[in-house]
Parts: structure tokens; sequence; C-alpha cells
């Protein structure tokens, strides 16, 4: 049984069908690629399997239950951790007080120190506003608040996106090492293969609601169709 | 120029007009903050705590002492389950609706609060006895200072300390200003937003009774008693800034102080003034005093 499930996910938004038939999975332990342009529907797939946009039909399941029309509090309870495009940490609140929300209480110190072992630049900020955090501690930070739950599953979407080159460095190094500690992770690409390379292994392939890919992260470059649909070339 | 005495009386006098306000005000605040709901009907709990109070007092407990300190405790818990039935009951289904929606429901609310206090205690003034009788007043310095009012005092300023406390020290405050700023993120980490909210406005009904409680026996009870408080209380929100706690309490003081000291220089504009406040806040500062420019809400 795959660890997620998605079987012929439809999301409307706006009135507008933007995933048409969406079905992939991802087994435990394993990190899964999920690359498309803009607007593909990468964001839309990973809100569908939080909760936050209901499917029109399909069904979703973790571990084999279904959570197709569960509220994101429960899929969230189930054991997926969510880490937006946008970052969306709350500015009022520290970078501790971030996690705290998350854990629900303040976090114990063993929790936080595997935190700074995988964000050792988190550490020196953890008692800054979210607002006055930079760019890519703010995806640090996302990262780790998706994190302290200990969930089976990471949604990542973009993770790698719009960061200044040291901090897409620190970013990629610490999803290559929650991926060896067993966590299993969907993570979004728009169109650099490369930077989810050494994450991944397996990925599908995303073009205007659609799977047009499925196989090795590699792959995708040599497989002809895919590559028409998605950079159209 | 005006007694010393007098000007320490008024100045008491405001400043317990000011905790009764703030304990209204901070509720109604609180929950725009955190639900980005106005709930107009949030004076009819206050006024619904009065008149539960008076039952408590007048005819459970025959008018002892004990009474007033059961009425303190058991009617805004009560008020708080009025509460609770709203949030559940009436505004969880039309969230996410348009605005016009809560303003309807909750104006409907307090047209039918009032027919409902009509209906079971009378629609003519109810006066009980002050408290104060039971608790006498201390002298300083050669002025007397009655006890209860200086209690009420205390109250305003503790509740304010405790909301203080929650909502900058404990998880669960930190959820609410979260979900405040951003409560489909809240939600994605795993926290129980509809309990969130009902838990907010149910903690928002028990201040609003509460104030009510310790209203009634000062001002007398009557049925138009939650729309006097609520108008009051939108001056004090809009002159601290919607949202904000602090906000409610400093425009508490301003709006509690100003009405006492009006009242003895030149009656007529007691709330003439008190308008004039508000107007002159949104000009320099449309969002109010402590209040942060709107931003985007998800
Ligand atoms: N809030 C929204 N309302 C309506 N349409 C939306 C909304 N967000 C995204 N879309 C549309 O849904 C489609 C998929 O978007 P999205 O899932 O964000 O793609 P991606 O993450 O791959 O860039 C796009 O056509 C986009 O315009
Ligand atoms: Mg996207």
């Amino acid at each position: 049984m795959p660890l997620l499930e998605l079987r012929e996910v439809h999301v409307e938004r706006g009135g507008v069908l933007v995933l048409r038939g969406v079905s992939i999975s991802v087994e435990k332990g394993e990190a899964v690629a999920l690359i498309g342009r803009n607007g593909a529907g990468k964001t839309t797939t990973m809100r569908a399997i939080m909760g936050l946009n209901k499917p029109k039909s399909g069904s979703i399941s973790l571990e084999g239950r279904d959570i197709t029309r569960l509220p994101p509090y429960k899929v969230a309870a189930l054991g997926v951790g969510y880490v937006p495009e946008d970052r969306r940490i709350i500015p009022d609140l520290t970078a501790e007080e971030n996690l705290e929300i998350a854990y629900g209480s303040p976090p114990p110190d063993d929790m936080l120190d595997y935190i700074y072992s995988i964000f050792p630049e988190l550490k020196k900020v953890r008692k800054s506003r979210g607002l006055y955090l930079s760019g890519g501690e703010q995806r640090m930070l996302s990262i780790a608040r998706a994190l302290v739950k200990n969930p089976k599953l990471l949604l990542l979407d973009e993770p790698l996106e719009g960061l200044a080159p040291k901090a897409a460095l620190s970013v990629s190094k610490a999803l290559k090492e929650i991926a060896s500690q067993g966590i299993s992770m969907l993570i979004s690409e728009s169109g650099i293969i490369r930077r989810v390379e050494g994450i991944a292994e397996r990925a599908y392939g995303l073009d205007r609601g659609e799977i047009v890919y499925e196989g090795t992260l590699r792959g995708i470059l040599e497989d002809k169709h895919a590559r028409e649909r998605i950079w159209g070339l | 120029m005006i007694p010393i005495e007098l000007l320490i009386a008024q100045t008491i006098n405001g400043l317990v007009y000011a905790s009764i306000l703030f304990l209204v005000s901070s509720g109604l605040t609180m929950i725009y903050g955190i639900m980005n709901i106005l709930n107009l009907a949030h004076g009819s709990l206050y006024m619904l705590g009065a008149y539960f109070a008076i039952t408590i007092i007048m005819k459970l407990a025959g008018g002892s002492p004990w009474g007033y300190l059961a009425a303190f405790i058991l009617a805004p818990t009560a008020v708080m389950a009025v509460g609770a039935a709203i949030e559940v009951g009436l505004l969880k289904p039309i969230y996410g609706k348009p605005e016009e929606y809560q303003l309807l429901l909750t104006f409907g609310l307090i047209l039918i609060f009032d027919e409902v206090v009509k209906l079971i205690w009378g629609p003519a003034y109810i006066n009980f006895p002050n408290p104060g009788r039971f608790l006498g007043s201390i002298e300083v310095a050669g002025f007397e200072f009655p006890v209860y009012r200086l209690l009420l005092i205390a109250l305003g300023f503790s509740v304010a300390w405790l909301l203080w406390f929650l909502l900058s020290k404990t998880t669960l405050g930190k959820k609410m200003r979260a979900a405040a700023a951003d409560r489909e993120i809240v939600s994605a980490l795993g926290v129980s937003v509809p309990l969130l909210f009902t838990g907010a406005f149910m903690l928002g009904s028990f201040l609003s009774g509460l104030g009510g409680v310790a209203a009634g026996p000062l001002y007398t009870a009557s049925p138009g008693m939650g729309i006097d408080i609520i108008v009051n209380s939108f001056a004090v929100i809009v002159i601290g800034g919607m949202g904000s706690i602090l906000g409610a309490l400093v425009g508490s003081l301003i709006v509690g102080l100003t009405r006492a000291y009006a009242i003895v220089i030149y009656p007529a504009i007691e709330l003439a003034l008190v308008y004039l406040i508000m107007v002159i806040v949104l000009l320099v500062r449309p969002v109010g005093l402590f209040g942060k420019p709107e931003e985007v809400r998800r």
C-alpha cells in the first residue's frame, strides 16, 4: 500500500478545472518530484492533499485511509507536513513561536536541537520575529515548522525557488538529510531538474492539470512527449 | 473651579466605566481580530449578564452578599454558553459568506435578545441594590473611596493583564494570533481553527457577560443597555484600533474618563466629545491608535 495515493483527482479553482484526473503515489520512505511549469497545477495538487482545496471528484488516501474530504488540521494530524511555496511565516511571532504553534506547546530541547542540527542558520534567529527573517531563513523555518510533528510525509512546494545561491545550497543539503532519515516527500519544481537531483529519484510530469510523465527523474529529459508538453522543446 | 472631591469621585467613576467598557470591548475587538467577525450583538451578551445576575442575586440568593459572588461566576458562565450556541449554531454556517450576512444576523440577534429580556424580566428598568453596601468604603488622605468601585477597577486591569498573558505567553494565545494573521496556514499546521474560533467567541462572551454583572448594580438594567454599551464599545475599538487588546484598554480609558469629566463640566457634550475624539483619531490615524494597517487575510 502506498503512503500517499491520488486517484483521478479533479479540482476546480475559480470555476476552471485546473486538475484533470491527477493520479500519483508516494511510497513509504520515497522522495518524489512533481515537475511542471508555472500554472501546471503543482500547488493545487498539494493544496488538494492538504484539504485546502476540495476535489470535485477522485480520491486521496494516506496509508490506505481516505482523506479526500478531511479538513487541513486533520490531514496534518495524520502526519502530513506542508511547506507552501510562499512560506507563510507568521510575521508577528518569533521563529521559535512559529515552531511552537505547530508543535502545540513550546518544543522541547531535543526537538529544537534536531531542528537546529538540520538548519544551523535558524539558531541565530530563534528569537527574531518572522517579519525580520530573510527569505532563506523563512524557507528554512517553514520546513522546520512542518518537521516538528515528526511527519510521515512532507509536501514541499518549490522549496528551492527564489533563494539566494547560498540559502539554496543550505536548503538543498537539509532536504537530502531529511530524505535520508526516511521521511517521505513530494517535492515540486517548476523547471530546473538539477535542483531536485539527489533528493528525488522518481518524478511525475504535470502539464495543464494532467500527468504527462511518470518514471525516473533523469528519464523526464529523455521522454520526447513529456519534454514537449512541459518545456515545449 | 471644580472641587477636588468631585474630581476624585469622577476619576473613580470614569475608571469604573472604563473597566466595564474594557470588559465588553476587549472581547469585541478580539473576536474581530481573530475571526474577522463584527458581532453587533456583543452588547446583548452584556445585557444578558446583567439580567442573569439579577435573577441569581435577587431570586436565588435573596439579596445576600453570597449572591453577588455567585453572580460574578455563574452569570458570565451562562452568557458564555449562550455565546457558544450563537457561534456554533448560527455563525459557523455563514463563515465564508459575504460580510452582510454576519451583520444582518448579529443585528437580528440584538432585536431577539431585547424581546426575550422584555418577556422574561419585563420592559421596566430594574434597579438592584449596589453590593457596595456590604463592602463600604476606605478612607485615604481624607477622601472616601467606595470599595466596590475600586474592586471593579482592579477587575478591569486584571482582565487586561490576563488577556495580555494569554495572547503573548501561552501557546493557545499564539495560535489565536497566528489564526488572525493566516488561518489557512494555521489549519494546515494541525490547529483546529473551528475549535479555536469557538473558544475565542466563548471567551469574548464571558467577558461581555462579566461586564454586565459588574455594571448592572451600578447603572440599573434595562432592555436597551446592550445597544448603549455596544455603541460606546465601537467608539473604543475605533479609537484604540480594531483587533488590538491594548487599543481596547487605552480606548476604554479615554472614553470612560472623557465621559466622566465631561458630565461635570458640561453634560450636554458628553457623548459628542467621545465622537469628536473618534473622528480626530480617524483623521490622524485611520487604523486607530494601536491598530495595524490592513493585511491580506487568508
Ligand atoms: N486562487 C485561484 N483562483 C483561481 N484560479 C487559480 C487560483 N490559483 C491558481 N489558479 C489557477 O490554477 C492553475 C494551477 O495553478 P497552480 O496550482 O498554482 O500551478 P503551479 O503551482 O504549478 O504554478 C493555474 O491556471 C492558475 O491560474
Ligand atoms: Mg505553484
